[in-house]
């Protein structure tokens, strides 16, 4: 092949795999567009750019969604579990990665299990539990149910951690007289950083778009969550696209904005944590 | 080596998270599934009946038979449209990070939002596919993609693939990534072609890749729930109930706390056994 047919073929196959990387946006676009289209020129025109922007879509949506109560209640119900999660499972990793007890190795073992469970298996005695103990329709009630739920991968992925750090490090602080809890919060704690921001980003993706848990343990609109308040905004029955479009991109716009800033260490954050 | 009173006190808040909100459960699961309990009042031991229940009605294989073809076209599709993406990104380094990033982007919505979308995509009237059908003179090919049992599964599936493919792809890429260049580079001078390094070289060391994205789409296929529910919600004619589907319908529609607990329990069974035999099979193809 002669350069200049090179080049060209070159400048081809790129257009071609960005115009299909484009085509798997549509519907992104698409939700975009229609979300400030008013109903009845969807029902006219199913395709087409907005004529004029239909703000009053967001307005309503926005109200009746109870929006930034909601997003409240994501952002706190989120941090919370992360939190949790991150501490629960780094104090209870220190011992598990240490120890070869056979304490140590049923605990794991337990662990591993979590793993693989889904939470359809648990969910039946969980909503009897809760509402024996009071904790349907409760903060702490869903953000203890999301802990437990990620606690399996937050175990799992520090021990790896903290077994890789030097056992000469740890040996040297002992000598010292340092407590295990000094140990634990003065050296180790340190050196999660890492390991403990690849796990948060999955947990909070987890916990910010699940829609399970919080469908079965809220009622009380006032603790919605954003992913149930966009599935009561919206309902299931006679679906309004005037009202669906606004509600999914208002739904989606924290993380999106999110992503737009953070997207390459999201990838790789996410794509680094699978791999582990 | 720490002492049995610091083990017991750093594993301690864990345990109880654990034990009351996990390994409890289980265990009441497990006691449920032979109760006819409804959730309130006393139950009645019932032996083995709900899972004799399971196996004499359609219903309950029925709905493991369309969670297993949802799992198998999500899990095949999604390993393979991955895999081609992440060849051609991994060739075409001027455009592989703003492509990974957009075709990531779905992933990061709520399966509620790609539920609605596509459901009014999907729509037989006003919805955007049978639009632009009808836009580009294919009036024939029109159809109600979620009301015919036959089609609705896999517009279903279509959705989850298009909200996940990005992630394979990721993953994938960052398998290509490990690859050394000079393994790539040999095979380029002995006059590979670009078709014969991606079958030759790059599959089989992909091998780790594959793995992941193989397990990881099987569980997260396997308890599907969400699309089904708020897309179709299990219908037409039962054609997308999956076997979460039942268990939330039992549960919350009929008040079956009891046999919920049993699907669950054959639930369990099910996506360990797979876990277990795709570990195994996955790794020892890894080795050769």
């Amino acid at each position: 092949m002669t350069t200049a047919i090179r080049q060209l073929h070159g400048v081809l196959v790129h257009a071609a795999v960005l115009a299909l990387v484009l085509l798997m946006l549509t519907p992104l676009l698409y939700m975009l567009t229609m979300s400030f289209r008013t109903g009845t020129e969807i029902a006219e025109h199913p395709l087409g750019l907005p004529t004029e922007l239909a703000w009053e879509n967001y307005t309503r949506a926005f109200a009746s969604m109870n929006y930034l109560r909601s997003v409240a209640n994501s952002i706190g119900i989120t941090v919370s579990v992360t939190v949790l999660t991150a501490l629960f499972g780094s104090m209870a990793a220190f011992p598990l990665a240490r120890n070869s007890t056979p304490a140590a190795r049923i605990f794991i073992m337990l662990v591993a299990l979590g793993l693989a469970t889904p939470n359809f298996v648990t969910i039946t005695p969980i909503f009897v539990i809760f509402r024996d103990l009071g904790l349907l329709d409760t903060y702490p009630g869903i953000i203890l149910a999301f802990t437990a739920l990620n606690l399996p991968l937050a175990v799992f992925f520090y021990v790896g951690f903290i077994g890789s750090i030097p056992k000469d490090l740890l040996e040297a602080a002992k000598l010292d007289n340092c407590s295990d809890w000094q140990i634990f919060w003065h050296i180790i704690r340190p050196l999660l950083g890492p390991a403990t921001a690849t796990l948060s980003l999955f947990v909070m993706l987890m916990v910010w778009n699940d829609f399970t848990y919080p469908l079965l343990l809220l009622t009380d609109r006032e603790k919605f969550t954003v992913t149930i308040s966009v599935y009561r905004f919206v309902g299931n029955q006679n679906i309004q696209p005037d009202m669906l479009f606004p509600a999914a991109v208002l739904g989606s716009l924290p993380l999106l904005v999110l992503f737009v800033v953070f997207q390459r260490r999201i990838v790789a954050g996410v794509t680094a944590g699978a791999v582990k | 080596m720490l002492s049995r009173r610091s083990f017991f006190l750093f594993t301690l808040p864990a345990s109880i998270v654990l034990g009351l909100f996990f390994v409890y459960p289980i265990a009441l699961t497990l006691q449920l599934s032979f109760t006819n309990s409804t959730g309130v009042g006393e139950a009645d031991w019932i032996g083995w009946r709900n899972y004799e229940r399971i196996v004499s009605r359609d219903r309950y294989p029925e709905a493991l038979w369309t969670t297993i073809k949802f799992t198998l076209v999500v899990v095949t599709v999604q390993t393979l449209a991955g895999l081609v993406l992440a060849a051609l990104l991994h060739r075409l380094p001027a455009i592989r990070n703003f492509c990974r990033a957009a075709l990531f982007t779905p992933a990061m919505m709520s399966f509620v939002v790609v539920g609605y979308v596509w459901q009014f995509i999907y729509s037989p009237f006003s919805g955007g596919l049978n639009s632009l059908l009808r836009g580009a003179g294919l009036d024939d090919w029109t159809w109600g993609w979620l009301g015919d049992p036959d089609t609705a599964l896999y517009a279903i599936a279509l959705a989850h693939i298009w909200m996940f493919v990005g992630y394979t792809t990721a993953i994938f890429l960052a398998g290509y990534a490990n690859i050394p260049d000079d393994i790539e580079e040999a095979g380029r001078l002995d006059g590979a072609s670009s078709f014969q390094r991606f079958r030759y070289l790059e599959i089989p060391l992909l091998a780790p890749s594959f793995t992941i994205n193989v397990m990881l789409s099987t569980i997260g296929t396997l308890k599907t729930f969400e699309l089904p529910f708020i897309m179709t919600r299990g219908g037409p004619d039962g054609a997308t109930r999956t076997l979460s589907l039942e268990i939330i319908d039992q549960l919350f529609g009929n008040y079956r706390f009891g046999f919920a607990s049993s699907l669950s329990i054959i639930m369990l069974i099910i996506v360990i056994a797979v876990a277990f035999v795709q570990n195994r099979y996955l790794r020892k193809r890894e080795l050769r």
